[in-house]
């Protein structure tokens, strides 16, 4: 994986994965959606069922760039976490 | 010794705060809400402080069940008292349960240079983010007024969140790491290391 790329981790139905192919960095949100749908609906995120609906749209897409910690780009496809107290 | 204020002692905030009562810190609590029947299911409170005020009703449990003596400060954070409030803080945990109030919190912390921890969960109460405020963004309800995890399923995942939350402020106070993190039903993963 290059500078250019980043790995990508999504969290669906309280489970989570990695993307097995890393995707341009500065993809837009929208793009990057697209693509996680695409590869968790045809069984290419290993360890996450591809059976039924695959709905990211309200999905958030975070950005950590490569630091000295951890030496690649990483973007985290998750859902809203609004919540803290009841 | 530091003054570490927790802003919300709901699900989250609770089980963070009966998790953090050995760190090294003063810990002073902030919360308006009072204690609901269906607050006992996922939250620390007992049935006995049912009505009483969120954050008086931790302070009681801690001393009650640990002789842990905390501050508990029983109002709404807004923008009027936010530098009375916060004003003390060495460290914030942010665990409310609202866009608006995490956004004066982020602003206050961001302007003053505290450090600040956010701790938020889904709606299904089936993932966290424990994130500090330099990777933090705020996600705001799908529609206003919500509902808030009151489901007593996500008790365990609040409990694993609120040590999480413990865990990295303890990480800090001992050598200034700020870990961000986040949890979902099959483990957590690490977001940033940072010092």
């Amino acid at each position: 994986m290059n500078h250019t790329e980043a790995l990508v981790n999504l969290t669906w139905m309280g489970r989570n994965a990695d993307l097995a192919q890393p995707v341009f960095y500065l993809a837009t949100d929208a793009e990057i959606r697209a693509w996680v749908t695409e590869a968790v609906r045809f069984g290419g995120v290993s360890g996450l069922p591809a059976d039924g609906p695959v709905d990211l749209r309200d999905f958030v897409v975070d950005r950590f760039p490569a630091s000295e910690t951890i030496p690649y780009n990483r973007i985290f496809v998750r859902p809203k976490t609004p919540f803290g107290a009841a | 010794m530091k003054t570490l204020v927790v802003v919300g002692v709901g699900a989250l905030g609770s089980h963070a705060v009966l998790f953090s009562r050995n760190l090294p810190v003063a810990l002073v609590l902030v919360d308006f809400d009072r204690v609901e029947s269906k607050n006992v299911l996922a939250q620390v409170h007992p049935r006995t402080a049912l009505g009483r005020n969120k954050a008086e009703a931790m302070k009681q449990t801690l001393l009650g069940l640990f002789g842990t003596r905390v501050e508990a400060i029983p109002h709404r954070l807004v923008p009027e008292n936010v530098d009375t409030l916060l004003g003390r803080a060495d460290l914030v945990l942010d665990c409310v349960d609202n866009g608006a109030t995490r956004r004066l919190i982020q602003a206050w912390v961001r302007n003053h240079k505290v450090p600040c921890l956010h701790g938020a969960l889904s709606a299904g109460g089936d993932f966290a983010r424990v994130v500090w405020d330099d990777h933090f963004v705020v996600d705001d309800e799908a529609t206003t007024g919500a509902a808030t995890c009151e489901d007593g399923a996500i008790l365990p995942f609040a409990g694993m969140a609120g040590a999480m939350i413990a865990d990295v402020l303890a990480e800090h106070l001992r050598g200034g790491t700020r870990r961000s993190v986040q949890l979902g039903a099959g483990g957590w993963q690490v977001l940033a290391r940072d010092r």
